[in-house]
């Protein structure tokens, strides 16, 4: 062993490690080529290789009603989804790292149970509570739900960041004369705030192309973009579906670029 | 700069309902002072510190500052300043931020705050430093960050936590004197709480020696270490030897005995080890069925003894302290 | 294919003849109507032209659902007060519905009077509510592969044809559980030789299969299927669309997979509901729907244009070859028969 020669670093091992990593990542972006293809081929129909490049499917998404009403739709979702569990899931967080509450362990795992629970079920659920209470199927009611299966993951990354936070760090603010409001404005926030973001960030994404919970709260003619495609696969199995994931791709891609942008996720990343 | 008077007065603090962190403890420290809270970890130093600077409300008792009763003035209006261990400083903030934070909650005027922090900076040798991320500084530079922080407001009492503890002996030891001074020329009531005995020996005006929740002793530095009143504290500071003459303790330091001829000695017996610590020996004896620990100091030459010699053991009766319990 | 303007023109029209002498519910009123209805292009003229009319003519509002599923919708809702006014579904699911008591079992010319114009299939006892189409499932083919047309269901069992046969995923597809007892029928003693299917199935394998109903005529478009269980409306729509594909019913006969309409007895907005049944069963209404997606309309007496008529099911002797599966009987057993069939196409 150890007369093994060193002169070659690209061994054996590496390039079975380099080989996989690029596996890993072709498995990952598969799909989304596949996407693209379907997206800019001019047949009705997948087909490999591809006979041609058009833009016939995002003319036909973009001028649809229907899609676009729904992506609309799916985007003041997602967007009010954002707003929301940012607020209760950084506020649950807070409380749960800090308010001394009795039985935290069981109110972390309360917190975090819709995510155990298929997603379907809790879609039928609130749909049968919903009708139960009245209350019919509004918008602010798809917000809601969607909010409940959002909040942990804000609650997660929330808590992470709160579990590596120096308490003292507060602390010495209060000393320094700050009251607890200015405090959690001077130096709680700004300082879990990537914590906070990035979990706004997941909210967003698993608003805006949650389909199981939807699936059952959606009503006529204000159903969201997940929801429409896939009835509309049902029926025309065409580019357009391509051409409406590609699209939402890019969307999700530029909310997330616009949040680093704005709030600079990575900002303290050197905590 | 004002200093204040600091009183605890039978203060108690219970945590979850059990654990007593500090049980009774009366204490007086005096305007302008350097008091040190010394003891091992545990033993209820920071909770007493913490109670004084707001953070923890005493179970029972009171907590006067300035000869007013401050027990139910919440943390950010006691006016003290506060550093800690880990230094605390705030992250997302540069330097001159840092500084300017306590001002800043006092509203005090832009200009006003840009001169103060400058002062404050230039008093802790950080001049030049103002843009830099805590980050992006040394332990010891942070350590003065906080230190700035604290003094910039100028607080009435200052209140260190272990402020020390993660720096090197070098750089500690240049910090202590940096402190001590800067306490000195400020006239500041400071407060310190460290389980090193050496350093509290070395800076403060007077130790409150604490454990399990108590206050042990309190008295100036040489009153400590010379006549410790109570087996513990006589144990904690410093090297010991422990006699017990019918049922009373006693304690001799290590310093007080000489190593003498047997026809001299109180107890003749063989060096078993022998330390050299530079500036003295430290001899390990085996005589009259015991171990003995017996420093001597090297005025003149060293002496030439070593493991397995004879030697001889002799000290004065008033050296001996007698003990509480 | 018809144009958007040609169909909206049609709406027009549609809308004038539709004050006279229609029995019309004058107290519907502005009350809301809660359909299904399908999406597609199916979706598009019910949106663009039959609704609006409905609306117009009913004083009505109509929310229609195109979210599937509806069944579990249905379902949760109360019965008393059920999420849907008319139900709309393929006929399988609507025996499901009625053994849960959540549709009404048949409609009389008293509540749909146009009832009386029906074709047998529309009302028969294999129905449940009324059907308003069909679609007749038989083989759909690739013409440019050299195949000779298939004239039997027995051709797609051909070795030629191996890895280039389509059929439906039976436990998802209501195509998939026609096929198989059309298997029972052409291989054993009836539609209900469900020991025959299964053999019959092996006989196919290799074959490959779809879950969407709409899947399979992109296969055949793309060519990775020569030959497949599939709906006429399926290959018809291409037509004039110069697509190597074309449709054959097999002389055993076509498989009906019919279009229903259902009222959920809980309805508050019955009267609306019926009228809104005998709207979709209207003439005019039929035509504009059957030659919008190629279905067979279920009035008697409709006439549609050539091309439609030379294809569709309108004429007695055609609509003879339709066979209508019992779905009672299949929704009985559809668990061991979904266990079954998996374990014959995954071995």
């Amino acid at each position: 062993m150890s007369a093994a020669p060193k002169r070659r670093p690209f061994d054996a091992g590496s390039a079975a490690y380099l080989a996989l990593n690029l596996l890993l990542v072709a498995f990952l972006l598969a799909p989304i080529a596949i996407v693209v293809v379907f997206a800019l081929n001019p047949t009705p129909y997948i087909s490999f290789p591809p006979v041609g490049v058009s833009l016939r499917w995002f003319q036909k998404f973009f001028a649809g009603s229907d899609f676009m009403n729904a992506l609309a739709l799916s985007l003041w979702v997602a967007l009010c989804v954002l707003v929301l569990s940012v607020v209760i899931g950084g506020a649950c967080a807070l409380a749960l790292a800090r308010g001394r509450l009795p039985g935290r362990t069981f109110l972390t795992a309360f917190f975090m149970s819709p995510l155990m629970l298929p997603a379907i079920l809790t879609g039928l659920a609130l749909f049968q509570s919903y009708l139960l209470a009245g209350i019919g199927r509004p918008v602010w009611g798809l917000i809601m739900a969607h909010t409940l299966v959002a909040v942990p993951y804000v609650l997660r990354t929330t808590l992470a960041v709160l579990h590596n936070f120096d308490h003292r760090i507060e602390e010495a603010a209060a000393a320094l004369g700050a009251s607890p409001t200015r405090v959690f404005f001077e130096v709680t926030l700004p300082l879990i705030r990537p914590g906070v973001f990035a979990g706004g960030v997941f909210a967003f994404i698993v608003s805006f192309d949650q389909f199981p919970v939807s699936l059952f709260l959606v009503m006529p003619k204000n159903e969201t973009l997940p929801v429409v495609l896939f009835n509309y696969m049902k029926f025309d199995l065409d580019g357009a579906i391509a051409a409406a994931s590609m699209v939402s791709i890019l969307l999700a891609l530029s909310v997330v670029l616009a949040l680093e942008r704005l709030i600079g996720l990575k900002a303290y990343v050197k905590l | 700069m004002t200093s204040a008077t600091i009183k605890l007065e039978n203060v108690t603090k219970t945590f979850d309902g059990k654990v007593v962190a500090v049980d009774g403890v009366t204490l007086d420290i005096a305007a302008g002072e350097f008091f040190s809270l010394l003891g091992p970890s545990g033993c209820g130093k920071t909770t007493s510190l913490r109670m004084i600077a707001g953070f923890e409300m005493p179970d029972s008792g009171r907590v006067h500052v300035g000869g007013q009763d401050i027990t139910d003035v919440p943390v950010h209006r006691r006016d003290m300043g506060m550093v800690f261990q880990s230094y605390a400083l705030f992250p997302h903030r540069t330097v001159a931020q840092n500084v300017a934070f306590g001002l800043r909650m006092r509203d005090v005027p832009k200009a006003d705050i840009e001169r103060r922090v400058a002062a404050a900076l230039a008093q802790v040798a950080l001049t030049g430093l103002e843009d830099r991320r805590p980050s992006q500084l040394s332990g010891g530079q942070q350590q003065r960050v906080a230190l700035a922080r604290a003094l910039v407001i100028e607080p009435r009492v200052l209140l260190c936590d272990e402020p020390l503890g993660a720096l090197d002996r070098k750089l500690r030891q240049q910090m202590q004197f940096e402190l001590k001074e800067l306490q000195r020329r400020l006239g500041v009531t400071l407060v310190f709480v460290t389980h090193d005995q050496e350093e509290a020996l070395a800076m403060s005006d007077r130790i409150a020696v604490m454990n399990h929740g108590k206050v042990e002793q309190v008295g100036a530095p040489t009153e400590i270490y010379e006549r410790p009143r109570t087996r513990f504290v006589a144990d904690f500071i410093g090297e010991i030897n422990l006699l017990e003459e019918g049922g009373q303790g006693r304690a001799l330091r290590p310093e007080k005995i000489r190593l003498v001829t047997p026809a001299e000695a109180r107890v003749s017996g063989t060096i078993e080890t022998a330390n050299f610590l530079g500036g003295a020996t430290l001899y390990r004896v085996q005589a009259g069925g015991r171990t003995w620990l017996a420093r001597e100091t090297h005025a003149g030459e060293r002496s030439p003894r070593g493991p397995g010699d004879p030697v001889g053991l002799a000290w004065n009766d008033t050296d001996v302290v007698a003990l509480d319990a | 294919m018809i144009s958007r303007r040609s169909m909206l023109r049609t709406g027009a029209s549609l809308a004038a003849a539709a004050t006279v002498g229609t029995p019309a519910i004058s107290h519907a009123q502005t009350k809301t109507l809660k359909i299904t209805t399908w999406g597609g292009k199916w979706g598009d003229i019910m949106k663009a032209t039959v609704l609006p009319v409905f609306e117009k003519e009913f004083k009505c509002t109509v929310s229609a659902d195109q979210a599937f599923p509806f069944m579990p919708k249905l379902q949760a809702s109360a019965k008393n007060d059920p999420l849907y006014d008319v139900f709309h579904t393929n006929s399988n699911e609507q025996w499901s519905a009625l053994t849960e008591g959540l549709v009404m079992d048949k409609f009389t010319t008293k509540e749909v009077p146009n009832v009386a114009d029906v074709h047998p299939w529309s009302v028969s006892d294999k129905i449940v509510g009324v059907a308003i189409f069909t679609s007749a499932i038989g083989l759909g083919y690739r013409t440019d592969k050299g195949l000779t047309p298939p004239k039997s269901w027995k051709d797609l069992a051909d070795p030629k044809l191996a890895g280039a046969r389509g059929g439906y995923l039976i436990p998802v597809n209501s195509l998939g559980q026609c096929h198989l007892m059309m298997l029972g029928k052409v291989y054993g003693k009836g539609l209900q030789d469900l020991d025959a299917a299964y053999k019959a199935l092996e006989q196919l394998k290799p074959i490959k299969l779809v879950d969407f109903t709409g899947q399979m005529e992109k296969m055949l478009l793309s060519g990775e299927v020569s030959e497949g269980v599939i709906h006429d409306s399926g290959v018809y729509r291409y037509e004039g669309q110069n697509q190597p594909v074309d449709f054959a019913s097999p002389s055993e006969g076509v498989m009906a997979l019919e279009q229903v309409l259902n009222v959920p007895p809980g309805s508050k907005v019955k009267e609306l509901a019926y009228a809104y049944i005998d709207y979709m069963l209207r003439p005019d209404v039929q035509k504009l729907l059957a030659e919008g997606v190629w279905y067979s309309p279920a009035n008697k007496k409709v006439k549609l244009d050539a091309k439609y008529d030379a294809k569709l099911l309108t004429r007695p002797e055609k609509v003879a070859t339709l066979i209508q599966p019992d779905w009672k009987w299949y929704n009985a057993r559809k668990d061991d028969i979904d266990a079954r069939v998996t374990k014959i196409l995954k071995g």
